[in-house]
Protein backbone atom coordinates (compact mmCIF):
# COMPACT_ATOMS: atom_id res chain seq x y z
CA UNK A 1 0.00 0.00 0.00
CA UNK A 2 1.23 3.52 -1.06
CA UNK A 3 1.61 5.51 1.87
CA UNK A 4 1.57 8.85 -0.12
CA UNK A 5 -1.64 8.97 -1.42
CA UNK A 6 -3.14 8.86 1.91
CA UNK A 7 -1.11 11.83 3.10
CA UNK A 8 -2.33 13.52 -0.13
CA UNK A 9 -5.81 12.34 1.18
CA UNK A 10 -5.97 13.59 4.98
CA UNK A 11 -4.91 16.98 3.30
CA UNK A 12 -7.35 17.25 0.62
CA UNK A 13 -10.15 16.20 3.62
CA UNK A 14 -8.86 18.99 5.66
CA UNK A 15 -11.80 22.17 5.98
CA UNK A 16 -11.39 25.14 5.98
CA UNK A 17 -9.99 25.85 9.60
CA UNK A 18 -11.80 29.43 10.28
CA UNK A 19 -14.88 31.19 10.09
CA UNK A 20 -12.84 34.33 8.42
CA UNK A 21 -9.00 34.12 6.97
CA UNK A 22 -6.68 34.94 9.19
CA UNK A 23 -4.57 36.83 6.75
CA UNK A 24 -6.94 39.44 5.81
CA UNK A 25 -6.87 40.20 9.79
CA UNK A 26 -3.35 39.42 10.98
CA UNK A 27 0.07 40.36 9.66
CA UNK A 28 2.22 37.41 9.14
CA UNK A 29 5.14 39.48 9.13
CA UNK A 30 4.31 40.98 12.50
CA UNK A 31 5.34 38.14 14.69
CA UNK A 32 5.65 39.21 18.44
CA UNK A 33 6.32 37.84 21.82
CA UNK A 34 3.86 39.39 24.64
CA UNK A 35 4.02 38.56 28.55
CA UNK A 36 1.31 40.05 30.46
CA UNK A 37 -1.00 39.86 33.11
CA UNK A 38 -4.22 39.09 32.43
CA UNK A 39 -7.16 41.82 33.27
CA UNK A 40 -10.35 39.99 31.41
CA UNK A 41 -11.28 37.02 28.88
CA UNK A 42 -13.99 37.44 26.66
CA UNK A 43 -15.69 33.56 26.06
CA UNK A 44 -17.30 35.13 23.09
CA UNK A 45 -17.92 33.02 19.85
CA UNK A 46 -16.31 32.25 16.77
CA UNK A 47 -13.70 33.72 18.85
CA UNK A 48 -12.43 33.83 22.65
CA UNK A 49 -10.32 37.24 23.27
CA UNK A 50 -8.03 37.34 26.17
CA UNK A 51 -7.47 41.50 27.39
CA UNK A 52 -3.67 41.62 28.50
CA UNK A 53 -2.09 44.10 30.16
CA UNK A 54 2.11 44.49 29.27
CA UNK A 55 4.29 46.55 30.94
CA UNK A 56 6.63 48.23 27.91
CA UNK A 57 10.56 48.91 28.49
CA UNK A 58 9.53 52.63 29.58
CA UNK A 59 7.31 51.06 32.45
CA UNK A 60 4.37 52.25 30.98
CA UNK A 61 1.44 50.00 30.46
CA UNK A 62 -0.01 49.15 27.47
CA UNK A 63 -3.52 47.16 26.94
CA UNK A 64 -3.52 43.97 24.01
CA UNK A 65 -6.34 42.04 23.17
CA UNK A 66 -5.43 38.33 21.74
CA UNK A 67 -7.65 36.56 19.95
CA UNK A 68 -8.27 32.75 20.98
CA UNK A 69 -9.89 29.40 19.73
CA UNK A 70 -14.06 29.37 19.87
CA UNK A 71 -15.50 28.86 23.82
CA UNK A 72 -17.19 26.05 22.84
CA UNK A 73 -14.41 23.29 21.81
CA UNK A 74 -12.60 25.15 25.24
CA UNK A 75 -15.09 23.94 27.10
CA UNK A 76 -15.01 20.32 25.87
CA UNK A 77 -11.20 20.37 26.65
CA UNK A 78 -12.61 21.38 30.15
CA UNK A 79 -12.09 24.92 30.33
CA UNK A 80 -14.57 27.50 32.07
CA UNK A 81 -14.74 31.32 32.23
CA UNK A 82 -12.48 30.89 36.02
CA UNK A 83 -9.65 28.72 34.31
CA UNK A 84 -8.34 32.31 33.35
CA UNK A 85 -8.71 34.77 36.52
CA UNK A 86 -7.81 38.06 36.07
CA UNK A 87 -4.21 38.27 37.73
CA UNK A 88 -2.64 35.74 35.71
CA UNK A 89 0.72 36.45 34.14
CA UNK A 90 0.84 34.79 31.09
CA UNK A 91 3.00 34.70 27.46
CA UNK A 92 1.35 35.13 24.12
CA UNK A 93 3.35 33.92 20.82
CA UNK A 94 1.13 35.27 17.94
CA UNK A 95 0.84 38.17 15.20
CA UNK A 96 -0.33 41.80 15.56
CA UNK A 97 -3.09 42.99 13.75
CA UNK A 98 -2.84 44.69 10.15
CA UNK A 99 -4.33 47.90 11.10
CA UNK A 100 -1.16 48.64 14.02
CA UNK A 101 -3.85 48.02 16.55
CA UNK A 102 -2.61 46.00 19.87
CA UNK A 103 -4.43 42.73 19.04
CA UNK A 104 -2.60 39.78 17.59
CA UNK A 105 -3.91 36.08 17.22
CA UNK A 106 -2.63 34.27 20.12
CA UNK A 107 -0.73 31.57 17.79
CA UNK A 108 0.84 30.02 21.36
CA UNK A 109 0.12 31.00 24.65
CA UNK A 110 2.03 29.54 27.84
CA UNK A 111 2.14 30.22 31.38
CA UNK A 112 5.59 32.21 32.51
CA UNK A 113 6.99 28.71 33.47
CA UNK A 114 6.45 27.66 30.48
CA UNK A 115 3.35 25.51 30.76
CA UNK A 116 0.72 25.50 27.69
CA UNK A 117 -2.30 27.65 29.27
CA UNK A 118 -4.70 25.83 26.91
CA UNK A 119 -3.59 21.91 27.10
CA UNK A 120 -5.77 20.91 24.10
CA UNK A 121 -5.31 17.29 23.26
CA UNK A 122 -4.02 16.02 26.69
CA UNK A 123 -7.19 17.22 29.12
CA UNK A 124 -10.31 15.00 29.73
CA UNK A 125 -12.26 14.88 26.85
CA UNK A 126 -8.94 15.68 24.43
CA UNK A 127 -7.53 12.99 22.33
CA UNK A 128 -4.63 11.55 24.51
CA UNK A 129 -2.99 9.92 21.31
CA UNK A 130 -2.20 13.32 20.14
CA UNK A 131 -0.55 14.71 23.33
CA UNK A 132 2.43 16.48 23.48
CA UNK A 133 4.79 16.29 26.13
CA UNK A 134 4.66 19.39 28.84
CA UNK A 135 7.11 22.03 27.71
CA UNK A 136 10.75 22.01 29.32
CA UNK A 137 11.24 24.61 31.97
CA UNK B 1 -29.66 17.52 -26.61
CA UNK B 2 -31.77 19.81 -24.07
CA UNK B 3 -34.58 16.93 -23.86
CA UNK B 4 -32.19 14.06 -24.18
CA UNK B 5 -30.55 15.70 -21.15
CA UNK B 6 -33.59 16.32 -19.37
CA UNK B 7 -34.52 12.58 -19.58
CA UNK B 8 -31.48 11.38 -18.88
CA UNK B 9 -31.37 13.57 -15.58
CA UNK B 10 -35.43 12.38 -14.21
CA UNK B 11 -34.35 8.67 -14.90
CA UNK B 12 -31.20 8.91 -13.33
CA UNK B 13 -33.14 11.19 -10.42
CA UNK B 14 -35.47 7.84 -10.65
CA UNK B 15 -32.94 5.67 -10.04
CA UNK B 16 -31.16 7.23 -7.36
CA UNK B 17 -34.45 7.84 -5.55
CA UNK B 18 -35.13 3.81 -5.97
CA UNK B 19 -31.69 3.41 -4.19
CA UNK B 20 -30.80 1.12 -7.86
CA UNK B 21 -27.17 3.32 -7.76
CA UNK B 22 -24.90 3.44 -6.13
CA UNK B 23 -24.72 1.15 -3.00
CA UNK B 24 -25.07 1.77 0.44
CA UNK B 25 -22.75 1.41 3.35
CA UNK B 26 -23.87 -1.57 4.57
CA UNK B 27 -22.77 -2.57 7.85
CA UNK B 28 -24.33 -5.89 9.76
CA UNK B 29 -27.93 -6.47 9.81
CA UNK B 30 -31.02 -3.55 9.06
CA UNK B 31 -30.70 -2.22 12.84
CA UNK B 32 -34.38 -1.28 14.30
CA UNK B 33 -34.58 1.79 16.05
CA UNK B 34 -36.42 2.44 19.39
CA UNK B 35 -39.48 4.93 18.69
CA UNK B 36 -40.64 8.08 20.08
CA UNK B 37 -43.92 7.96 22.68
CA UNK B 38 -45.52 8.93 18.83
CA UNK B 39 -44.22 6.29 16.94
CA UNK B 40 -41.34 8.10 15.04
CA UNK B 41 -38.15 5.84 14.86
CA UNK B 42 -35.81 7.56 17.46
CA UNK B 43 -33.04 9.62 16.18
CA UNK B 44 -32.93 12.06 18.86
CA UNK B 45 -29.78 12.62 20.67
CA UNK B 46 -26.05 14.29 20.00
CA UNK B 47 -24.38 13.30 17.08
CA UNK B 48 -21.17 14.65 15.35
CA UNK B 49 -21.09 14.73 11.24
CA UNK B 50 -16.87 15.11 11.35
CA UNK B 51 -15.41 13.16 8.62
CA UNK B 52 -11.62 12.86 7.39
CA UNK B 53 -12.65 11.52 4.22
CA UNK B 54 -13.29 14.42 1.33
CA UNK B 55 -15.83 14.89 -0.56
CA UNK B 56 -14.57 14.75 -3.95
CA UNK B 57 -12.09 11.34 -4.12
CA UNK B 58 -8.51 12.66 -4.60
CA UNK B 59 -7.05 11.80 -8.21
CA UNK B 60 -4.76 9.41 -6.90
CA UNK B 61 -7.58 7.48 -5.53
CA UNK B 62 -8.97 7.39 -8.82
CA UNK B 63 -11.12 3.94 -9.80
CA UNK B 64 -10.80 2.64 -5.59
CA UNK B 65 -14.17 3.40 -3.83
CA UNK B 66 -13.32 1.90 -0.42
CA UNK B 67 -10.19 1.77 1.71
CA UNK B 68 -9.73 -2.16 3.09
CA UNK B 69 -9.68 -2.34 6.62
CA UNK B 70 -5.38 -1.93 6.20
CA UNK B 71 -6.00 1.37 4.58
CA UNK B 72 -8.53 2.33 6.72
CA UNK B 73 -6.33 2.06 10.15
CA UNK B 74 -3.42 3.72 7.87
CA UNK B 75 -5.79 6.61 7.35
CA UNK B 76 -7.19 7.14 10.73
CA UNK B 77 -3.57 7.00 11.82
CA UNK B 78 -2.72 9.72 9.95
CA UNK B 79 -5.49 12.08 10.81
CA UNK B 80 -4.25 11.78 14.46
CA UNK B 81 -1.28 13.47 13.61
CA UNK B 82 -2.36 16.82 14.91
CA UNK B 83 -2.51 19.77 12.52
CA UNK B 84 -1.36 22.49 14.83
CA UNK B 85 -1.08 25.28 12.36
CA UNK B 86 -3.49 26.93 9.99
CA UNK B 87 -2.72 26.07 6.24
CA UNK B 88 -4.35 28.49 4.03
CA UNK B 89 -3.05 29.19 0.91
CA UNK B 90 0.78 27.82 1.63
CA UNK B 91 1.36 30.27 3.92
CA UNK B 92 1.74 28.67 7.63
CA UNK B 93 0.36 31.08 10.33
CA UNK B 94 -0.87 31.94 13.26
CA UNK B 95 -3.19 29.20 15.47
CA UNK B 96 -1.61 25.95 16.96
CA UNK B 97 -4.75 24.53 17.03
CA UNK B 98 -4.10 21.89 19.11
CA UNK B 99 -3.80 24.04 21.88
CA UNK B 100 -7.69 25.68 21.16
CA UNK B 101 -9.09 22.48 20.82
CA UNK B 102 -9.88 22.94 17.57
CA UNK B 103 -7.93 20.31 15.36
CA UNK B 104 -10.20 16.99 13.84
CA UNK B 105 -8.03 15.11 16.47
CA UNK B 106 -10.04 16.03 19.17
CA UNK B 107 -13.44 15.22 17.39
CA UNK B 108 -14.95 11.74 17.18
CA UNK B 109 -15.85 10.71 13.72
CA UNK B 110 -17.70 7.49 12.68
CA UNK B 111 -15.50 5.35 10.58
CA UNK B 112 -15.82 5.70 6.64
CA UNK B 113 -14.06 2.60 4.32
CA UNK B 114 -15.43 4.92 1.50
CA UNK B 115 -12.71 7.27 -0.49
CA UNK B 116 -14.69 10.22 -0.94
CA UNK B 117 -18.04 11.24 0.45
CA UNK B 118 -19.60 11.35 -3.17
CA UNK B 119 -20.55 7.90 -4.26
CA UNK B 120 -22.83 9.15 -7.46
CA UNK B 121 -21.22 9.53 -9.86
CA UNK B 122 -19.33 6.56 -9.19
CA UNK B 123 -16.08 8.28 -9.86
CA UNK B 124 -16.65 10.39 -6.53
CA UNK B 125 -16.83 14.17 -8.22
CA UNK B 126 -18.95 16.56 -8.69
CA UNK B 127 -20.42 16.29 -12.00
CA UNK B 128 -19.26 19.27 -14.66
CA UNK B 129 -20.73 22.64 -14.14
CA UNK B 130 -23.78 23.01 -16.78
CA UNK B 131 -22.74 25.80 -19.94
CA UNK B 132 -25.37 28.08 -18.34
CA UNK B 133 -23.66 27.52 -14.82
CA UNK B 134 -20.42 28.64 -16.12
CA UNK B 135 -21.54 31.27 -18.41
CA UNK B 136 -22.72 32.30 -15.15
CA UNK B 137 -19.93 32.76 -12.81
CA UNK B 138 -18.07 34.24 -15.53
CA UNK B 139 -20.95 36.73 -15.83
CA UNK B 140 -20.92 37.58 -12.11
CA UNK B 141 -16.93 38.21 -12.02
CA UNK B 142 -17.43 40.90 -14.61
CA UNK B 143 -19.75 42.41 -12.88
CA UNK B 144 -17.48 42.52 -9.59
CA UNK B 145 -14.75 44.00 -11.79
CA UNK B 146 -17.23 46.77 -13.37
CA UNK B 147 -19.33 47.31 -10.20
CA UNK B 148 -15.95 49.40 -8.26
CA UNK B 149 -16.68 47.45 -5.22
CA UNK B 150 -13.86 45.91 -3.55
CA UNK B 151 -14.29 42.45 -1.82
CA UNK B 152 -12.85 44.93 1.49
CA UNK B 153 -15.36 47.91 0.79
CA UNK B 154 -17.92 47.19 3.84
CA UNK B 155 -19.38 44.34 5.71
CA UNK B 156 -21.63 43.57 2.99
CA UNK B 157 -18.95 42.63 0.68
CA UNK B 158 -17.67 39.86 3.09
CA UNK B 159 -18.38 36.33 2.96
CA UNK B 160 -21.77 35.32 5.21
CA UNK B 161 -19.26 33.08 6.91
CA UNK B 162 -17.20 36.28 8.24
CA UNK B 163 -20.45 38.18 8.97
CA UNK B 164 -21.78 35.25 11.28
CA UNK B 165 -24.75 34.60 9.04
CA UNK B 166 -24.41 31.15 7.78
CA UNK B 167 -21.47 28.55 7.47
CA UNK B 168 -21.88 25.30 6.02
CA UNK B 169 -25.57 24.37 7.62
CA UNK B 170 -27.12 23.54 4.01
CA UNK B 171 -28.99 21.67 4.08
CA UNK B 172 -26.97 19.34 2.82
CA UNK B 173 -25.40 19.57 6.05
CA UNK B 174 -21.16 19.26 5.81
CA UNK B 175 -18.99 18.96 8.06
CA UNK B 176 -17.77 22.33 9.67
CA UNK B 177 -14.32 23.28 10.42
CA UNK B 178 -15.17 22.83 14.02
CA UNK B 179 -17.66 22.49 16.75
CA UNK B 180 -19.36 20.05 14.34
CA UNK B 181 -22.19 18.73 16.47
CA UNK B 182 -26.19 18.14 15.72
CA UNK B 183 -28.70 17.52 18.03
CA UNK B 184 -32.37 16.01 16.64
CA UNK B 185 -35.15 16.50 18.20
CA UNK B 186 -38.33 14.90 17.64
CA UNK B 187 -42.15 15.65 18.53
CA UNK B 188 -45.38 14.54 17.23
CA UNK B 189 -45.14 15.67 13.57
CA UNK B 190 -42.14 17.60 13.23
CA UNK B 191 -38.07 16.83 13.61
CA UNK B 192 -35.70 19.57 14.30
CA UNK B 193 -32.36 19.50 13.53
CA UNK B 194 -29.83 21.69 15.66
CA UNK B 195 -26.40 22.82 14.49
CA UNK B 196 -24.05 24.30 16.92
CA UNK B 197 -22.23 26.48 14.24
CA UNK B 198 -23.54 28.55 13.91
CA UNK B 199 -26.96 28.06 16.17
CA UNK B 200 -28.85 27.26 13.26
CA UNK B 201 -32.14 24.63 13.71
CA UNK B 202 -34.27 23.59 11.09
CA UNK B 203 -37.69 22.24 11.53
CA UNK B 204 -39.16 19.55 9.37
CA UNK B 205 -43.07 19.00 9.44
CA UNK B 206 -43.85 15.45 8.90
CA UNK B 207 -47.93 15.91 8.22
CA UNK B 208 -46.96 15.58 4.23
CA UNK B 209 -47.94 19.41 3.55
CA UNK B 210 -47.11 21.20 0.53
CA UNK B 211 -43.73 23.02 0.04
CA UNK B 212 -44.62 26.85 0.31
CA UNK B 213 -44.78 28.70 -2.62
CA UNK B 214 -42.73 30.03 -5.22
CA UNK B 215 -41.63 33.04 -3.86
CA UNK B 216 -40.90 32.44 -0.88
CA UNK B 217 -37.32 31.71 -0.54
CA UNK B 218 -34.94 31.18 2.69
CA UNK B 219 -31.38 30.76 3.68
CA UNK B 220 -32.01 26.80 4.26
CA UNK B 221 -34.71 26.08 1.98
CA UNK B 222 -38.09 24.87 2.83
CA UNK B 223 -37.84 21.26 4.34
CA UNK B 224 -40.76 18.52 4.34
CA UNK B 225 -39.98 15.30 5.58
CA UNK B 226 -41.70 11.46 5.33
CA UNK B 227 -40.99 8.01 7.00
CA UNK B 228 -39.89 5.48 4.62
CA UNK B 229 -39.52 2.55 7.25
CA UNK B 230 -37.23 3.17 9.78
CA UNK B 231 -35.80 6.06 7.55
CA UNK B 232 -36.30 9.66 7.16
CA UNK B 233 -36.60 11.51 3.92
CA UNK B 234 -36.31 15.48 3.49
CA UNK B 235 -37.05 17.14 0.99
CA UNK B 236 -35.55 20.65 0.77
CA UNK B 237 -36.37 23.19 -1.81
CA UNK B 238 -37.10 26.96 -2.28
CA UNK B 239 -33.32 27.99 -1.35
CA UNK B 240 -32.26 31.71 -1.92
CA UNK B 241 -29.68 32.37 -4.73
CA UNK B 242 -27.42 33.93 -1.40
CA UNK B 243 -26.29 30.83 -0.04
CA UNK B 244 -25.43 29.17 -3.37
CA UNK B 245 -24.13 25.42 -2.39
CA UNK B 246 -21.18 24.80 -4.67
CA UNK B 247 -22.35 27.18 -7.17
CA UNK B 248 -26.31 26.40 -7.35
CA UNK B 249 -28.91 28.67 -7.58
CA UNK B 250 -32.49 28.85 -5.87
CA UNK B 251 -33.75 26.17 -8.12
CA UNK B 252 -31.45 23.72 -5.87
CA UNK B 253 -33.05 20.93 -4.46
CA UNK B 254 -31.85 18.25 -2.08
CA UNK B 255 -33.18 14.50 -0.85
CA UNK B 256 -31.50 13.73 2.75
CA UNK B 257 -32.08 10.24 4.02
CA UNK B 258 -30.91 9.26 7.55
CA UNK B 259 -31.25 5.76 8.46
CA UNK B 260 -29.49 4.36 11.73
CA UNK B 261 -26.96 1.49 11.31
CA UNK B 262 -26.67 0.71 14.92
CA UNK B 263 -27.58 2.93 18.30
CA UNK B 264 -24.45 4.61 17.90
CA UNK B 265 -24.37 5.67 13.82
CA UNK B 266 -26.71 7.61 11.59
CA UNK B 267 -26.61 7.03 7.81
CA UNK B 268 -26.51 10.50 6.09
CA UNK B 269 -27.37 10.29 2.82
CA UNK B 270 -28.15 13.20 0.12
CA UNK B 271 -28.71 13.86 -3.55
CA UNK B 272 -28.69 17.63 -4.75
CA UNK B 273 -30.07 18.40 -7.87
CA UNK B 274 -29.99 22.16 -9.64
CA UNK B 275 -30.77 21.47 -13.37
CA UNK B 276 -29.68 25.47 -13.59
CA UNK B 277 -26.07 24.17 -12.12
CA UNK B 278 -24.62 20.01 -12.68
CA UNK B 279 -25.08 18.20 -16.06
CA UNK B 280 -26.96 15.64 -13.27
CA UNK B 281 -28.02 15.13 -9.75
CA UNK B 282 -24.82 13.97 -7.63
CA UNK B 283 -25.36 11.90 -4.13
CA UNK B 284 -22.61 11.75 -1.06
CA UNK B 285 -23.04 9.67 2.49
CA UNK B 286 -21.64 10.01 5.65
CA UNK B 287 -21.87 8.51 8.49
CA UNK B 288 -22.35 10.34 11.62
CA UNK B 289 -21.95 9.18 15.50
CA UNK B 290 -23.55 9.82 18.49
CA UNK B 291 -21.81 12.38 20.64
CA UNK B 292 -22.25 13.37 24.14
CA UNK B 293 -24.34 16.14 24.95
CA UNK B 294 -24.81 19.21 25.26
CA UNK B 295 -25.03 21.29 22.59
CA UNK B 296 -23.33 24.77 23.08
CA UNK B 297 -25.03 28.13 21.90
CA UNK B 298 -22.86 29.62 18.64
CA UNK B 299 -23.54 33.47 19.52
CA UNK B 300 -21.50 34.28 17.02
CA UNK B 301 -22.42 37.96 16.43
CA UNK B 302 -21.55 38.07 20.28
CA UNK B 303 -17.81 38.53 19.82
CA UNK B 304 -17.30 38.69 15.88
CA UNK B 305 -14.30 41.63 16.11
CA UNK B 306 -12.92 39.72 13.14
CA UNK B 307 -14.88 41.14 10.55
CA UNK B 308 -13.98 44.70 12.02
CA UNK B 309 -10.42 43.57 12.08
CA UNK B 310 -10.51 42.80 8.18
CA UNK B 311 -12.04 46.13 7.57
CA UNK B 312 -9.64 48.04 9.52
CA UNK B 313 -6.37 46.17 8.28
CA UNK B 314 -7.84 47.25 4.24
CA UNK B 315 -8.29 50.74 5.58
CA UNK B 316 -5.00 50.79 7.04
CA UNK B 317 -3.41 49.25 3.61
CA UNK B 318 -5.36 51.72 1.57
CA UNK B 319 -3.86 54.63 3.60
CA UNK B 320 -0.41 53.01 3.02
CA UNK B 321 -0.93 52.78 -0.23
CA UNK B 322 -2.42 56.76 -0.77
CA UNK B 323 1.01 57.71 1.47
CA UNK B 324 3.13 55.90 -0.89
Amino acid sequence: MKIVPIVGLILAAAPLWAHHSFSAEFDINKPLKLQGVVTRWELTNPHSWIHLDVKSPDGKTVTWMIEGGSPNSLFRLGFNKDSLPPGTEIMVEGYQAKDGANRAVGAKLTFSDGRKLFLGGSVPGGNPDSAEPPAKK
Amino acid sequence: MRHRLAGLRSALAIAIAAGLLAPTLVRGQAWTPARTPDGQPDLQGFWSNVSITPLERPAELAGKEYFTDRELAEVEKQAEKPKGVEVLGGTIAHYDFLQFGLDQTQAKHALNHRTSLIVDPPDGKIPPLTPEAVKRAAARAEARKHSGAGPYDGPENRPLSERCIFMTEGPPMLPEAYNSNLQFQQGPGYVAILQEEIHDVRIIPLDGRPHVGPNIHEYMGDSRGRWEGNTLVVDTTNFTDKTRFMGSTESLHVVERFTMLDADTILYRFTVDDPATWVRPWTAELPMTRIQGPLYEFACHEGNYGLANTLSAARAEEAKQAGK
